[in-house]
């Protein structure tokens, strides 16, 4: 079951001297659809020029554009165009520290009455990946929302407010990554 | 609507948490350090060890997936660094897996291809290693391994070519 779940596609494409690789490392990122219960697996990829079109103010709650200089990443069901979700983030390697900047869904998954569930999650539990593999124990993510959400993040994602800031860093951090590479209860 | 369904409402489609100025995001940095460090001393080697852990999963994940011209050695390289997580000695891992220190030394070194049997053994020994982590699949010691040998090859056919090209002909038979 685990081997399916993580399936690797090689091709190659050769030439006499050069080579071409597609390869893609499958792994288990889904949101559920709530009305349906349905699991979908989605893709979090780094959002492209042609996608900004699209990321109008009144879908996504945020002037996107403004977040060119930094890292951009956008959630999309597999195979499927629609942006779900957006996150930017910037790095600051000395402090083994990453800043979430923007984070949001689109605005038919916000809210109680929400078509996918785990959004947000799964785009928090990727950025707190990219700071694993960077940092390893020393580890962080951190972000300052307004005092009335923190609450809200503190008991969703197990984070730590520091003055104005909430933080995550081990053993919370990989607690997150371990509950959205599996199951629900993580380990 | 009341003020925990207001917070869920509010929360849940994201923030701005972008930083106003330089001295916010400075004083941030002095606050957020403090704690941590104050947070790191605490820390078990069993935490240290699953983030160790963690961090060698997603590099190898990502050596599968990213367009990589720097292929040489890294299986051996994830391999130290796997090694290095759990063991001082790289003879007591050779213990651990039931093989010469002698052979691992000649892998680490590069003067011995792994075999099939001491791959199986890592993936093993990776499977125990790893049962904390979810989504962590053993089978991706071979994927790298095969991953660096495929490419090596293709991407040295200038050098073995010619002798080889020498050696195979196609004789039609009748």
């Amino acid at each position: 079951m685990l081997f399916w779940r993580n399936i690797l596609f090689i091709g190659i494409n050769k030439n006499k001297n050069s080579i071409n690789w597609n390869i893609y490392y499958i792994r288990k990122v889904e949101i559920i659809e709530l009305l349906t219960g349905r699991i979908y697996i989605v893709d979090i990829l780094p959002l492209e020029k042609s996608d900004y079109k699209s990321l109008t103010k009144s879908r996504y709650f945020f002037n996107w554009k403004e977040e060119l200089e930094f890292e951009l990443y956008k959630l999309t069901i597999k195979g499927h165009q629609d942006i779900l979700g957006l996150i930017s983030f910037e790095k600051y390697p000395e402090e083994w520290r990453i800043h979430v900047r923007l984070l949001t869904v689109s605005i038919e998954n916000k809210g109680l009455n929400k078509m996918y569930d785990k959004i947000a999650g799964n785009l928090i539990a990727f950025v707190s990946k990219i700071a694993v593999k960077e940092y390893g124990e020393l580890a962080c993510i951190s972000l300052r929302p307004k005092s009335t959400l923190a609450e809200y993040y503190i008991h969703k994602y197990n984070m730590r407010l520091t003055g104005a800031t909430l933080s995550l860093e081990v053993p919370e951090i990989i607690s997150l990554i371990n509950k959205y590479d599996g199951n629900e209860q993580g380990k | 609507m009341n003020k925990e369904s207001k917070i869920i409402l509010e929360g849940d489609f994201g923030i701005d948490s972008r930083y106003k100025s330089k001295i916010d995001k400075d004083q941030d940095s002095i606050s957020l350090l403090e704690s941590r460090l104050a947070r790191l001393k605490n820390m078990n080697a069993a935490q240290i060890i699953d983030a160790k852990l963690i961090q060698l999963k997603l590099q190898m994940e990502e050596f599968m997936t990213v367009q990589n011209n720097e292929l040489h050695q890294k299986f051996v390289l994830f391999l130290k660094s796997y090694i290095d997580i759990f063991y001082v000695k790289q003879n007591d891992f050779a213990e651990d897996i039931n093989i010469q220190p002698n052979l691992l030394s000649k892998i680490l070194n590069h003067h011995r291809e792994p075999n099939d049997e001491f791959i199986q053994k890592v993936m093993v020994h990776s499977e125990k290693a790893f049962k904390n982590i979810n989504n962590y699949s053993s089978t991706i010691w071979y994927y790298l391994y095969y991953h660096e040998r495929i490419h090596n090859s293709i991407s040295k056919q200038n050098e073995w070519r010619p002798e080889i090209e020498k050696q195979v002909k196609l004789t039609i038979i009748g």
